[in-house]
């Protein structure tokens, strides 16, 4: 019937799967109808359309927000069009009495742009981000919305913990902390703040990025990453990573070339390097001095060799095509998200 | 972005006997009409029986259109509108671009309704949103940035697992169209894959 093999799999799913379509009916699978047929009142009954949990939901709702929607339908389309995305999002208090800008929350609230959210030791908030996702905030945490549109949802976390789950399309949601910047890569993350500024990232579904001033960290799921005020992203490593590697590799990001510590710091990390650890060392191989890069360079090639076509000078120049074909050699994932996340954000 | 569908006539490999497939087959067509006759004097197995038939078709039309969270109920108010108006559907053979015709414009009565109060925070419908299903929101975020004709054809391929002649059976549209929906939402959305 057609004349690309690919297509009579997109079309009746016969033929050679095309691995991309595959992949997709596999996520998508999820979201397929599941429902039952609702109990039918006898026909020519007159019936009050039965009650939809989303409706009772709505009706619920519009005691709490009949004065904002009664503005909004006054001062018209134009006005809402300009002002709704300033609104702000959604927050829930979920323990304690968070606040927002020094007003206590109570109940629900909402976290306008430009806005803080405040939780003390007591307390505890959720906040909707828009429609693509929703960002626990834990106790001791301060966070500011510092925009809401459509293709940019940023928030910026000063200090404390927020666990953030996205379901947007990569780099639709943006967490500044003072050290760096971390990206959605569709993602579920939790991101941590210290008082001094530094911060670390563990990633649990998906992908984060984390960059700042040129410098990037790319972090898969079961991989954390720190971050420190002035360097930025440090490397990241897997959680199941050589016990050794949190305090060498602070060593090496934080440290300094003059650390006293950093040459047995990368001993450990390459006497310790697994296959897996690929990971590590191709952040690393980016890093530092020219012999150090030269000897991860080496022990990434024994764990992982480079595929064919890569020279190790045009690793250790730093050469993106080189880098980024030995990741795609790695098989970390699918390629996709790395695709995405390659373009410049 | 267009919501027009794509001209049907253009796409290379079509073969000359789908280009001429009438809407709704002579048999599926029957079938439905001798259920919606039956459905109409009151059998409500008969009318399940186009549930099973449809139920699928009106999910992916609502889920291209309306957040995950709330599709479900939606679902069912096509399927009880459509059981109480069944007698306003004067050919009974057009069932699948009636309830289709009933599922959109309840997707867009949704909206409405929701820009007249206030939309509720995405996170009380998202409770159930684990880690497992975040790639998939992605997924079907991407297919609802596609023209409409493409993101319903997807969605009906790619998340509720129907097979192209059965889209074009259930939704009236020639095999052809559908086919030329599915290969250029398919190349558009490799494209945003990338």
């Amino acid at each position: 019937m057609s004349q690309e093999p690919d297509n009579d799999y997109l079309w009746d799913g016969s033929g050679v799967a095309d691995p991309e379509v595959a992949r997709l009916e596999e996520v998508l699978g999820q979201l397929r109808h599941r429902g039952t047929l609702p109990e039918l009142a006898e026909r020519g009954t007159p019936v009050r359309p039965q009650e939809s949990r989303g409706r009772r939901r709505i009706l619920q709702a519009l005691p709490a927000f009949a004065a904002a929607a009664v503005l909004l339908v006054v001062a018209g389309l134009a006005w809402i069009t300009l002002v709704q995305p300033r609104l702000g999002w959604a927050v829930e208090s979920v323990a304690g009495t968070p606040a927002i800008d020094g007003r206590l929350v109570e109940g629900s609230g909402r976290l306008g742009v430009g806005r803080w959210l405040t939780t003390d030791q007591g307390s505890r908030a959720r906040i909707a981000v828009g429609h693509i996702g929703e960002v626990d905030v834990e106790p001791n945490t301060r966070v500011q919305l510092l925009e809401s549109r459509a293709r940019e949802h940023r928030l910026s976390l000063v200090s404390g913990t927020i666990h953030a789950r996205i379901w947007a399309p990569p780099k639709f949601f943006f967490v500044n902390t003072p050290s760096a910047v971390a990206i959605d890569l569709g993602c579920a993350y939790t991101l941590q703040v210290h008082p001094d500024g530094s911060g670390i990232v563990r990633v649990t579904h998906g992908w984060v990025g984390f960059e700042h001033g040129g410098r990037e960290a790319f972090i898969p799921a079961g991989a954390v990453c720190a971050t420190r005020p002035g360097p930025g992203p440090g490397t990241p490593h897997y959680e199941d990573a050589p016990a050794a590697y949190p305090e060498a590799l602070a060593i090496l990001d934080f440290g300094g070339a003059g650390h006293p510590g950093r040459s047995a710091s990368l001993d450990a990390v390459l006497a310790g390097a697994r296959r897996r650890d690929a990971l590590t060392l191709w952040h690393l191989v980016q890093r530092g001095s020219r012999d150090e890069r030269v000897r991860v360079y080496e022990r990434m090639a024994a764990v992982a060799p480079p595929p064919a076509g890569i020279t190790r000078e045009a690793v250790l120049e730093g050469d993106r095509r080189a880098l980024d074909l030995w990741w795609n050699s790695l098989g970390l994932d699918t390629a996709t998200w790395w695709r995405i996340w390659k373009k410049n954000w | 972005m267009s919501d027009r569908p794509p001209p049907q006539m253009d796409f290379a490999g079509v073969d000359a006997a789908l280009l001429t497939t009438s809407r709704f087959g002579p048999e599926h067509a029957s079938e439905d009409a001798a259920l919606v006759r039956r459905a109409g004097a009151g059998d409500a197995a008969a009318f399940a029986r186009l549930y099973e038939r449809y139920a699928r078709m009106v999910h992916a039309l609502l889920l291209a259109r309306v957040g995950r969270a709330d599709v479900d109920d939606l679902v069912q108010d096509v399927f009880l509108t459509a059981w109480r108006r069944l007698d306003a559907l004067r050919d009974p053979a057009a069932f699948g671009g009636w309830i289709a015709a009933i599922a959109r414009n309840r997707a867009i009565d949704f909206h409405r309704r929701a820009a007249e109060t206030e939309k509720l925070p995405e996170h009380l419908a998202a409770r159930d949103a684990t880690a497992a299903h975040i790639e998939a929101r992605a997924a079907l975020e991407l297919i609802c940035t596609l023209p409409a004709a493409y993101r319903e054809t997807l969605v009906m391929r790619l998340v509720e697992g129907m097979t192209g002649p059965e889209i074009a059976e259930r939704t009236g549209l020639t095999a052809a169209s559908v086919r030329v929906n599915l290969h250029r939402g398919m190349k558009l959305l490799r494209e945003k894959l990338k």
